[in-house]
């Protein structure tokens, strides 16, 4: 059996980009094929010239940054929340079962069912959009980070026991690396949350700026290739962002992992 | 450190447990003098309650009837003149080595801190290891850690919950060795929960044989051949036979099965 030599870093990025590649080969044989349900659709190449007038437009890289910094003023704001929340739960059982229940009451409200609501106490105004986003980051991070502070292992807490460790100290230098795992578990999906919640932020909640304008605007001109380019950018953004924190993530993780039951 | 600290004196101790809503009870009325720097093993089957009777010691359960007294005084929780190690060598995987067996000198200094790190992975033979993670040691070398950290604190009593029992044969014997070694450097005293019978003979001063439900002293035997000890001695053999006897594995039962 004979096979071309193919590093495996080579390998992933063919098998990353493949499945695209069968996708757009897809999308352009639907048009080709002239069903009448296509009529609107407009071809790749439609989409790829749309992008080349984008990146030659200063709104563009401006929406994108505004759609930026919103998301992470959200996310940032959702994940202390969340950590500090998902602490207090966690070490604490009165704060558990005075919180809990409330907690994963409200949670089971999708953030669109909070936007009238939102939208009648504080406008169109850019706090309660950061707000759906932090709110969305909160969830996730409150939960793992509960579920890492509970499920320390009762060994490590003996064994500071045994070394005198108490209060701050113990939460400092046990609870939290212990629950880092868990914790940044959160993160990731706190970050994913965070931009898959950005689109309803800033197309419910009207804005001058953001991704989300972009791809209103391109409805408001029927100018679909303007909406797929708005849909493929908050793609890339999002995915490239939980890509870095998750690089993070393993960086700080790093000589942790494994070992507790060796 | 030989000043007469780290004596134990157990009276009347008797230990239950709250199993489904009923008392259980684990140990009873354990009697138990150990004396200053002298080795003590505890051996008896799984379940016995060695390592309930570990735990009073160290402070980790409280609620008990009769008296525990280490030094004189009534223990009432873990403190710095009784050191641990577990079986599980029980490091913490996000930190070195080296932080490892700075664990329990939260208080000290930088300096005094990196002293005694020093120091005493030089004891235990793992100087240059200082900036591994856990994950990075094999079995053996991960309990040498775990007995660094406990002698950092400079304990008067080091107690062992099966330290070896992970190990495999050989490392296990090199790493008795170790423990007597260390045994006579620190000079102080060393209560060790073990499973193996020639370990318990080869290293210490008294064995404790417990026998369960509920767990109780059998029997008291004194070795005093002198060290190192010869596994193979006749001497040796002897006080092993009579310890089997004691747990009804004696050599006549073997006979009796084999016909
Ligand atoms: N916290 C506990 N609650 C209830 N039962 C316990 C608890 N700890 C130990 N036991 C029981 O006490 C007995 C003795 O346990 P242990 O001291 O660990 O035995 P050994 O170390 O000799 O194997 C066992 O039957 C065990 O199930
Ligand atoms: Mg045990």
């Amino acid at each position: 059996m004979k096979k071309l030599l193919i590093s495996k870093k080579t390998k992933g990025i063919l098998g990353a980009i493949a499945f695209p590649i069968v996708f757009i080969a897809f999308w352009q044989l639907f048009i080709l094929a002239g069903f009448p349900s296509a009529r609107f659709l407009p071809s790749p190449y439609k989409v790829l010239q749309k992008f080349v007038i984008l990146f030659s437009d200063p709104t563009y890289s401006h929406n994108i940054a505004v759609s930026l910094q919103r998301v992470m003023i959200g996310f940032f704001i959702g994940t202390l929340a969340g950590f500090i929340f998902g602490l207090l739960m966690g070490l604490s059982k009165t704060a558990e079962k005075i919180f809990a229940p409330f907690f994963h009451a409200v949670r089971q409200v999708p953030m669109i069912g909070w936007i009238p609501l939102i939208i009648m106490l504080f406008g169109m105004n850019e706090l309660p959009r950061v707000l759906i986003i932090s709110v969305a980051a909160f969830y996730p991070i409150t939960l793992n980070t509960f579920s890492g502070v509970r499920n320390v292992p009762r060994e490590y807490l003996e064994l500071a026991s045994v070394y005198g460790y108490k209060g701050l100290t113990l939460i400092r230098k046990i609870i939290i690396p212990a629950a880092l795992p868990s914790i940044a578990t959160g993160i990731s999906l706190g970050l994913a949350m965070s931009w898959s919640v950005l689109m309803v932020a800033e197309i419910f909640i009207q804005t001058a700026f953001g991704i989300g304008t972009q791809i209103q605007r391109g409805r408001d001109r029927f100018d679909i290739a303007l909406v797929i380019a708005g849909i493929i950018t908050v793609g890339v953004l999002g995915y490239s962002m939980t890509l870095l924190v998750q690089k993070i993530v393993k960086a700080v993780e790093r000589g942790q992992v494994i070992s507790a039951d060796k | 450190m030989s000043n007469n600290k780290g004596t134990l004196e157990i009276r009347n101790l008797s230990k239950s447990f709250i199993v489904d809503n009923s008392p259980l009870q684990i140990l009873n009325n354990i009697n138990l003098t150990v004396t200053s720097g002298s080795f003590v093993s505890i051996v008896g089957s799984s379940g016995c309650g060695k390592t309930t009777l570990l735990r009073i010691i160290l402070g980790l359960e409280n609620h008990y009837d009769g008296e525990a007294l280490m030094d004189g005084k009534q223990i009432v929780g873990p403190g710095t003149n009784r050191g641990i190690v577990f079986q599980d060598h029980r490091l913490l995987p996000w930190l070195t080595v080296g932080e490892n067996v700075a664990f329990g000198l939260d208080k000290l200094n930088r300096k005094e801190k990196k002293l005694l790190v020093d120091e005493h992975l030089q004891l235990v033979g793992l100087i240059g290891f200082e900036s591994v993670y856990p994950s990075q040691l094999s079995g053996g070398m991960a309990q040498r850690v775990a007995i660094a950290r406990a002698l950092a604190n400079k304990p008067e009593m080091l107690l062992l919950d099966e330290p070896l029992g992970a190990l495999d044969a050989l490392t296990r014997m090199y790493m008795q060795k170790e423990l007597e070694r260390l045994w006579q450097l620190e000079k102080i005293t060393m209560i060790m929960v073990t499973h193996d019978i020639e370990e318990a003979i080869y290293l210490s001063d008294k064995v404790v044989i417990m026998s369960s439900r509920p767990g109780i002293i059998k029997q008291i035997i004194d070795v005093s051949s002198s060290r190192p000890r010869d596994r193979a001695s006749s001497e040796f053999m002897q006080i092993k036979a009579e310890i089997l006897e004691e747990f009804h594995l004696g050599t006549e039962y073997t006979f009796a099965y084999a016909i």
